[in-house]
């Protein structure tokens, strides 16, 4: 399991830095206070994943300083984008999670996996893309 | 920042499945004839199933009923349907029809606030049954409860 929680992790890490960088292009105020919120909410969940590596006594590797974002972020329409981007991707590390982890466990990485699909569907209804929802949050899209 | 996650396959389950299943069969030719057999017990994901044909069907009335919401509710019928082809397959279960209904049957027709409240009753069935799966089953009922929970969102 410290393999997926690992992944986890650094899906939250990557979503910590994608944020900052959504944050610059966001002016309006209640975007930028719900991109600010859901920062915070990654680093909460990265801070709990280090204590529970740590618990595990597995080392978690340190996150890298700078990302290569999958796309080029210059305006509102970008960072939204990146946003869903974001969250697709964490609601996909922590479904992984659901095989390996049992009761209170899974039921935890269910309430992140849901959290992140959910927020998607936010920026998705910011960004006016459709359809607003997927039929399998986090199932990786081939 | 790309994820990928894995799924892995439980061969070793299916083989067993098919030994079970032949035993059976065994038991059907009277070499181990002692009344007859207890029902089946049904699938623990039967309800989620019958959940997610309900929930289609209830938005295709909506659908009927008041045409402009179609081109925002559509989409969560197919993800209801997607998961009713999913949850068929891992149950291995005969579906009466999953298909849109073109003649809605009769009945008090929903609105997108009866709608919203049932997806947010489904999410919680969903949860429970992913709790309670067993793990080559909990990332696709994961899913399933996920999706109920962003259709809450988008019928806000």
């Amino acid at each position: 399991m410290t393999q997926e929680l690992a992944a986890a992790l650094a899906a939250e890490e990557a979503a910590i830095y994608a944020y900052g960088v959504i944050g610059v292009r966001l002016t309006a105020d209640d975007e930028v206070s719900r991109a600010r919120a859901a920062e915070q909410e990654h680093r909460s969940r990265r801070d709990i994943l280090v204590a529970r590596l740590a618990e595990l006594q597995a080392s978690s590797p340190p996150a890298p300083a700078a990302y290569e974002l999958p796309f080029e972020v210059t305006d509102r329409e970008g960072a939204l984008k990146l946003a869903v981007h974001v969250e697709d991707g964490v609601a996909q590390a922590w479904r992984v999670l659901l095989p390996v982890t049992a009761d209170a466990e899974r039921a935890d990485a269910l309430a992140h996996l849901t959290d992140s699909a959910v927020r998607a569907t936010r920026w998705r209804r910011l960004a006016e893309v459709t359809p607003l929802t997927m039929a399998f949050p986090g199932r990786p899209v081939s | 920042m790309v994820l990928t996650g894995r799924v892995q396959i439980h061969s070793r389950r299916v083989f067993l499945g098919v030994v079970a299943a032949g035993s059976t069969a065994l038991a059907g030719c009277g070499l181990f004839d002692d009344g007859p057999e207890p029902d089946p017990q049904p699938d623990p994901l039967q309800p989620l199933l019958d959940e997610a044909l309900a929930l289609a069907g209830a938005y295709d009335r909506v659908i009927v009923a008041t045409p402009n919401l179609a081109a925002r509710l559509t989409p969560l019928a197919e993800d209801h349907r997607a998961h009713a082809t999913e949850l068929t397959k891992l149950i291995g279960a005969a579906v009466a029809s999953i298909a849109p209904s073109a003649s809605a049957p009769a009945g008090p027709t929903d609105t997108t606030a009866t709608l919203r409240k049932a997806e947010q009753a489904a999410q919680k069935t969903a949860v429970a049954a992913c709790r309670a799966a067993p793990r080559e089953r909990a990332a696709l009922v994961g899913s399933i409860a996920a999706c109920r929970a962003t259709h809450a969102e988008a019928l806000r």
